[in-house]
């Protein structure tokens, strides 16, 4: 009864369908746009690599690849040192412990539109809390609407309020498997809590640490909904971001070749970050067949 | 472990700051959708107030399309979530169970896709959809919400059918149940926290999506995150208090559902993210 049969195929199919006709086709489609002249109406028309001396010739293009690489790192390394020291303080004593979990994973449950509220909310001028609070200790006030570099650091802000818990958590699921037996015969042997940390601890997380890190990246670098909805990549699109920057060539001036361009540099560059992890998966996957 | 008072009170001191880093900002859109609109900005800031609906009533009069576009919301998440748990839960089985060089490239191809950038494929998508007349209908985003867990969903649900017995398998097949009975009267009943872990992730990312709702809706199919998005970008001045209404009442049973399976969402992520 364990022989594979075509039915099996047919199991598996319905994935696969729904992964080639609604991304991977899609996605090798927009490849041949980005090399046309395509909008609204008309055929797209062949046009070689001019979109991309295009894009490469734009100051937007720039600030946004910019802007993308500053919130994503900023984001991503935010993250990583917050979620980890978390799962750190997390794995030992901590009265209540469910609900407290169930408190730092309730950013996840939030869209980031609400998001996007909250922050709003807390930053208004003058009367939003956050502004209030710095301005009655006299530090001036966060003026993510006049000022780009404050606006990309609010979004990053909100990046990590939203994402904290997906890093956490795988985090912490590793911290959480390191046998005590480990972390005690290092304490036996004399070692600071800072040495345990380094030389055990983080040596045998290091592999969920990567994992962490490359789905972060790539997710990360996809943030679109909290710039819009914070500041439509303005003023004068000084904040915007490689999604924002698409979906503006395509959805307002209706460029979609140039958009596709875009679109092309953006799986390109989540390809590269994931290289290594698709390596790791693909020897894994196959080592058995 | 021996803490002493001071390294507990530091502890308890750093578990306090990330509680309210966490939970402060939606305790905030919760309180303050039951204060009065007065009440909303005063300075300072006030905790103490009596509660009022006024915002909520304000919600249904002047968004008159709020409570029908949770409702798509509703009818699109659940329709994402029954799709991807129809069809993971047999793809899962089939790699749970069976291995061939076919069958393998296919998984890897599942994983290499996760990579890409969703926001891409609305570029030949939002041409095709406009033809084919499928903008801004349920179904469209019905089924993409579900293809970009589908993957996730299969890997979670290999994982956990894994961890059956095959032998109640070959009994049921002994007994003369066939393949589709199998699979519903053994393997599903027994894989269903498996089929909780998956549901969570496209569920929770179907009821909060924004980008695909605000490219492929304009009316009948629009979400509640798009509506709350409009709300936040009136021109004559932000309502906070019906902002903060409909947002509290959007998050609320996302946020109980989250809480209440919180152990399945670690036990998918591990199954998802860091198993081979």
């Amino acid at each position: 009864m364990w022989t594979l049969r075509p039915i099996h195929y047919l199991m598996v199919a319905p994935v696969h369908l729904l992964l080639l006709v609604f991304i991977f086709l899609p996605a090798l489609y927009v490849g041949w746009l980005s090399l046309t002249h395509s909008t609204f109406g008309g055929p797209p028309e062949f046009v070689g690599l001019s979109n991309f001396v295009t894009l490469l010739g734009d100051r937007i293009f720039w600030r946004s690849f910019w802007n993308t690489l500053i919130v994503v790192n900023v984001v991503v390394y935010g993250e990583l040192a917050l979620g980890l020291g978390l799962a750190l303080l997390m794995a030992g004593w901590v009265p209540f412990k469910r609900v407290v979990i169930a408190i730092i994973l309730a950013p996840y449950a939030i869209t980031e539109v609400t998001t996007v509220v909250m922050w709003r909310y807390m930053l208004e001028p003058d009367v939003g809390m956050i502004n209030y609070a710095l301005k009655s200790i006299g530090l001036g006030q966060i003026e993510y609407s006049t000022d780009p570099f404050t606006a990309l650091m609010v979004v990053s802000v909100l990046a990590i309020w939203q994402h904290l818990p997906f890093t956490f958590l795988i985090l912490y699921a590793a911290v959480t498997t390191i046998p005590s037996e480990l972390i005690e015969s290092a304490k036996v042997d004399g070692a600071t809590p800072w040495q345990t940390f380094w030389h055990v601890t983080l040596r045998l997380i290091l592999p969920a640490v990567f994992v962490a890190l490359m789905f972060r990246y790539i997710f990360a670098m996809r943030i679109f909904s909290e710039v819009w909805l914070l500041t439509e990549g303005g003023p004068a699109r000084m904040t915007e971001v490689l999604a924002v920057y698409l979906y503006r060539q395509a959805f307002r001036y209706h460029e979609f070749g140039g958009a596709s361009a875009t679109g092309w540099m953006l799986l390109l560059l989540s390809l590269v970050i994931a290289l290594p992890y698709l390596r790791a998966m693909y020897v894994k996957l196959f080592r058995h067949v | 472990m021996s803490d002493t008072w001071r390294t507990r009170a530091i502890r308890l001191l750093l578990i306090l700051i990330a509680v309210v880093w966490s939970g402060f900002p939606i305790f905030l859109v919760v309180m303050s959708s039951f204060k009065d609109v007065r009440e909303i900005f005063a300075v300072p800031p006030s905790f103490v107030f009596t509660p009022t609906l006024d915002s909520y009533r304000r919600l249904g009069q002047l968004w008159p399309a709020f409570y029908p576009n949770m409702l798509n919301s509703l009818i699109i998440t659940t329709g994402a979530t029954v799709l991807t748990v129809v069809v993971t839960s047999m793809a899962g089985y089939v790699y749970a169970r069976y291995s061939s060089r076919l069958l393998t490239g296919s998984a890897f191809f599942m994983i290499f896709v996760r990579m890409f950038p969703p926001i891409i494929i609305t570029l030949p998508l939002f041409p095709a959809v406009n033809l084919l007349g499928l903008s801004d209908t349920h179904v469209l985003l019905i089924v993409l919400y579900a293809t970009f867990f589908v993957s996730l969903g299969t890997w979670i649900m290999r994982a956990f059918i894994e961890q059956i017995p095959r032998e109640l398998e070959e009994a049921a097949f002994v007994d003369g149940a066939d393949l589709f009975k199998t699979l519903t009267r053994v393997i599903l009943p027994l894989a269903a926290q498996g089929i909780v872990a998956s549901s969570i992730f496209v569920l929770v990312f179907s009821w909060n999506e924004f980008i695909f709702a605000l490219i492929f809706t304009t009316r009948v199919a629009k979400t509640a995150p798009l509506i709350i998005s409009e709300m936040l970008s009136t021109a004559d001045g932000v309502e906070w208090g019906i902002l903060f209404a409909a947002a509290t009442i959007q998050l609320l049973p996302v946020l109980v559902f989250v809480i209440a399976v919180q152990r399945y969402v670690v036990a998918g992520l591990q199954a998802g993210a860091v198993k081979g």
